[in-house]
Order: structure tokens, then C-alpha cells, then sequence
């Protein structure tokens, strides 16, 4: 009887465990509804958001213009012409096929960084609103990557030396501010890769085209 | 009952009771961790908390229904310019110019043999006194993972539909991933679309090895990956503007 009663209640209290453990189990996975952010991480992600659709609808507003004066060009196939003319030059200089000019930011490196952290950098810079990057005259295309070579770290099969410059242009004062707020990238690589990183707004940069071919040869597509 | 008897059936009973004890004990410690974690949950269940969270499902579909009007427009564009290609010779070669541009930017969908790589959270319990973003999936990890996919020779490469383009960045904001303008969350499906041995240079990828690899390992992160023979990936949607940079190129 007294058996009978012990096992019971260990059936009991192991059973509780086990619901206790899955509960504590599920509060410590990450929250992925909207409901269970936190206030900070919320602000965050408005703050985010609204800058994101701000650029959606710029984006939506110029395409809607463009489509307009294709539609207005007609059959008048100069004026045709020259919309797609505009078209060409804008996505080859967002893709990378083409040089770009303006202002933005060159930082200079000096260090032992490795091929996470300079690809940490360029990330960075591109969320920070870098519209066009290059490293060492390297133009930075969607799938360019630093890895680490035979010798030194590689950007498009071109070493990098332990000194190089990254050109990013984009509006200068917040890539800076992005780049150097506490606690931001450039304070983190100083400490810890012990790097000198030098940022300096400059108005007029020149970014040189990719020498590489990016048209796709797996890729084809689809209509 | 003899003296042997009495003193065998008392370390049984010693035995039950330090078995009560100890499960007791445990069950006591993860009860009030649980408790924890509800009190620190609960607490988030403010009135400021849920206008946010309104204020921010909101903003996401906003930013839905811009992408559609966006991605309706690019396809009128692409539309024109396809009519426009059979009409002039120099129109018709601009054209395929900007299909070309557009193709190389990102801007098209495609479609080829390649790798879906899936990752998600560690269904481990975090072991007392050990950071939780240990067995989380983080933006580094992302990060690697399509370093690791361009250097294998990817040409397009999607995270949870996502396409990557030259201005796109993989950011952690709070327990979510940014990328290009979409807030993403576990698990993460990553698509890519490259020659046939994709998945093999991944697999020996130093990008691969290096971190990310050894995180998945050692905090049991779910992954998986799988070849394919025919992906389709979509067209980035979003922002081409160039607001700071002027192309220097004449066009064709």
C-alpha cells in the first residue's frame, strides 16, 4: 500500500516537473510576436519601420513618374529613348556596373582585422545608408565578400593590406554618426581587433565601377 | 520484525525520502524560475506596450501594401519596356540594357539549381548561468552563412524571401533580424541559387567553418541543408533611389 502510494506520488511530482520544464522552456525562447517585444525594442522597430516606408514610398512616388513619362512618351520613341536611357544609368550605378560620384565618408584602417570584421564594417555602412561602397578601389557589389586568402585578406580575388580605406557615399553626417556611436563598430574593433579606424566626411568621392561580371550564368530569369 | 529487518526497512525509507526531497527540490527551483520569467513577461503587458505594438503592426502593413503597389509598378515598367524592345533598334537596345542592369541588380526573379539552407533556435534548455543569445539565431550567424554562400559562387541569394542586392544589410534590432527593410524571425530559410556544386563549396567554406559552424555544434542550433534543382527566387522589392550618388557613366 505504502508503495503503491510513493509511486503515485512520484508519478505526480515528475509529471509537474515535466510541465514546469516545457513552461520555463517556452519563456525563454525568443519573443516573435509583436505583443511580447518590449517597450525599447518596439520604439525601435517603429522608428525602423516608419524610415523604411518613408523610402518605399519615395521609391514608389519616382517609379510612378517614370511610368508616366513612358506612358506620356507614347509613340514619340526619342522621348522613349531617353527614360530608358535614365533607367540603365541608374540601376547599373545601383548594382555597381557603373562609377558613381558625391559625398559621404573614407575611413581609413589600420590593424590585424579579419575577414568578419571588415565584412561587420561594410554591413554596417550599408545599414547605415551607404548607396555605394568601395575598399581599396574595390567597388562593393551585393556579392562581394572579404575572405581570408593565402596571405592577406581577399576582396574580389584582390588582397587588402593591413592598411586600407573603405569610400562610402551616402549622407556623410549619418554614416559618421552611425559608425562612431558609443559603443557603435569602429569603438568595438579598437578594443578588441586593436585597429586605428579614422572616419572623415568628404564632399567629392569617386567610387570606380566593378571589374567583374555580374551577369548570372545559374540564374536565369523568370518571366 | 527483527532488529535487521527494522534497519533495512529504515534505509528504504531514507532512501524515498531523499528521493522526495531532491525532487522536490527541483521542482521547486524551476517553479520559481518559471515564476521569473512571468513576472518579467507580465510586466512587459503595459498600456504603452500594446499602443506600440499596434502602432508597429500597423507600420508593417503599410509597408506591405507599398511593396505590392511597388512590385505592380516595376511589372508595368518591365511591361513597356518589353513592348518598346521589338519597335526601334536603339530603344529596343536600351531596353535590353536596363533588363540586363536589372538582372545583375537583383531587380528580376530568377529561377536555377542551387542550396536552401534552413536555421532556427536551439531547442535546448539554456543550462542555468549560460547567456539565452548563446542558442538564439543571430544576425552574425546570417551574416556568415551568406558570406559563406556568395564566396561559393551564389548569384541570388533570399533569407526568408528577402532578396539580397548591393545596399542590403543583415542587422539584429531586439529578438529580430533586419534585413533590407523586413523584420524576420525564426526559423530562417535561406535560398540560393548558384552552379551545381553550391552546396559542397559551402560545406568547406572557410566563412562556413570559421563560426557559425562551430555555434550550430556547440549550442545545438537546428540546421539543415539541402540541394535543388530548381529554385525560384523573387525580385528585391524596395528602394533603387540614389539620393547621394551620381552615376558617372554615359549610358549606352
Amino acid at each position: 500500500m505504502r508503495t503503491w502510494v510513493a509511486q503515485v506520488s512520484l508519478a505526480l511530482i515528475a509529471m509537474l516537473i515535466g510541465i514546469t520544464l516545457v513552461a520555463q522552456f517556452r519563456s525563454q525562447a525568443r519573443p516573435t510576436a509583436l505583443s511580447s517585444l518590449p517597450v525599447a525594442e518596439l520604439s525601435t522597430r517603429i522608428q525602423t519601420l516608419s524610415d523604411a516606408n518613408r523610402q518605399l514610398r519615395t521609391a514608389l512616388a519616382e517609379q510612378r513618374d517614370l511610368l508616366e513619362a513612358y506612358q506620356a512618351a507614347g509613340a514619340q520613341g526619342f522621348s522613349a529613348l531617353d527614360v530608358s536611357r535614365e533607367e540603365v544609368r541608374r540601376i547599373r550605378a545601383f548594382a555597381g556596373l557603373s562609377g558613381v560620384e558625391g559625398q559621404g565618408i573614407l575611413v581609413r584602417v589600420s590593424g590585424s582585422l579579419d575577414a568578419i570584421a571588415v565584412n561587420d564594417l561594410l554591413n554596417e555602412l550599408r545599414n547605415a545608408g551607404a548607396e555605394a561602397l568601395s575598399l581599396d578601389d574595390v567597388r562593393v557589389t551585393a556579392s562581394s565578400v572579404v575572405v581570408q586568402g593565402a596571405r592577406t585578406l581577399e576582396i574580389d580575388n584582390v588582397a587588402i593590406g593591413r592598411t586600407f580605406t573603405l569610400v562610402a557615399i551616402g549622407d556623410a553626417d549619418g554614416l559618421v554618426a552611425a559608425l562612431q556611436r558609443p559603443g557603435g563598430i569602429v569603438t568595438q574593433l579598437e578594443q578588441f581587433v586593436r585597429a586605428t579606424i579614422t572616419v572623415s566626411p568628404t564632399e567629392a568621392l569617386h567610387l570606380p565601377a566593378t571589374a567583374r561580371d555580374l551577369a548570372p550564368r545559374a540564374a536565369v530569369p523568370v518571366e | 520484525m527483527g532488529p535487521d529487518s527494522e534497519t533495512r526497512h529504515r534505509r528504504i525509507r531514507s532512501g524515498w525520502v531523499l528521493s522526495m526531497a531532491l525532487a522536490l527540490g527541483v521542482l521547486g527551483f524551476v517553479a520559481a524560475a518559471q515564476w521569473n520569467s512571468e513576472v518579467q513577461r507580465a510586466s512587459y503587458t503595459t498600456s504603452a506596450q500594446q499602443a506600440l505594438s499596434a502602432q508597429a503592426l500597423t507600420l508593417e502593413q503599410e509597408q506591405e501594401a507599398l511593396q505590392v503597389q511597388l512590385a505592380g509598378v516595376e511589372a508595368d515598367l518591365t511591361e513597356i519596356q518589353h513592348q518598346s524592345e521589338g519597335s526601334q533598334t536603339a530603344l529596343a537596345e536600351v531596353n535590353r540594357a536596363v533588363g540586363e542592369a536589372r538582372l545583375a541588380a537583383g531587380l528580376t526573379a530568377v529561377s536555377g539549381p542551387g542550396m536552401v539552407i534552413e536555421i532556427a533556435d536551439s531547442r535546448r534548455t539554456v543550462p542555468a548561468g549560460e547567456n539565452p543569445a548563446n542558442y538564439i539565431v543571430l544576425a552574425d550567424d546570417l551574416r556568415d552563412l551568406v558570406v559563406a554562400l556568395w564566396h561559393a559562387g551564389a548569384e541570388a541569394i533570399t533569407i526568408n524571401g528577402e532578396r539580397l542586392v548591393a545596399t542590403s544589410s543583415i542587422y539584429g534590432v531586439g529578438s529580430a533580424v533586419l534585413v533590407n527593410t523586413g523584420f524576420l524571425s525564426p526559423p530562417f530559410r535561406i535560398e540560393a541559387i548558384g552552379p551545381d556544386d553550391l552546396e559542397e563549396r559551402f560545406r568547406v567554406d572557410a566563412a562556413y567553418l570559421g563560426r557559425v559552424a562551430q555555434r550550430i555544434e556547440a549550442f545545438d542550433l537546428e540546421f539543415a541543408t539541402l540541394s535543388a534543382d530548381d529554385l525560384q527566387l523573387p525580385a528585391f522589392i524596395g528602394s533603387t533611389s540614389l539620393r547621394w550618388a551620381v552615376p558617372v557613366e554615359e549610358a549606352p
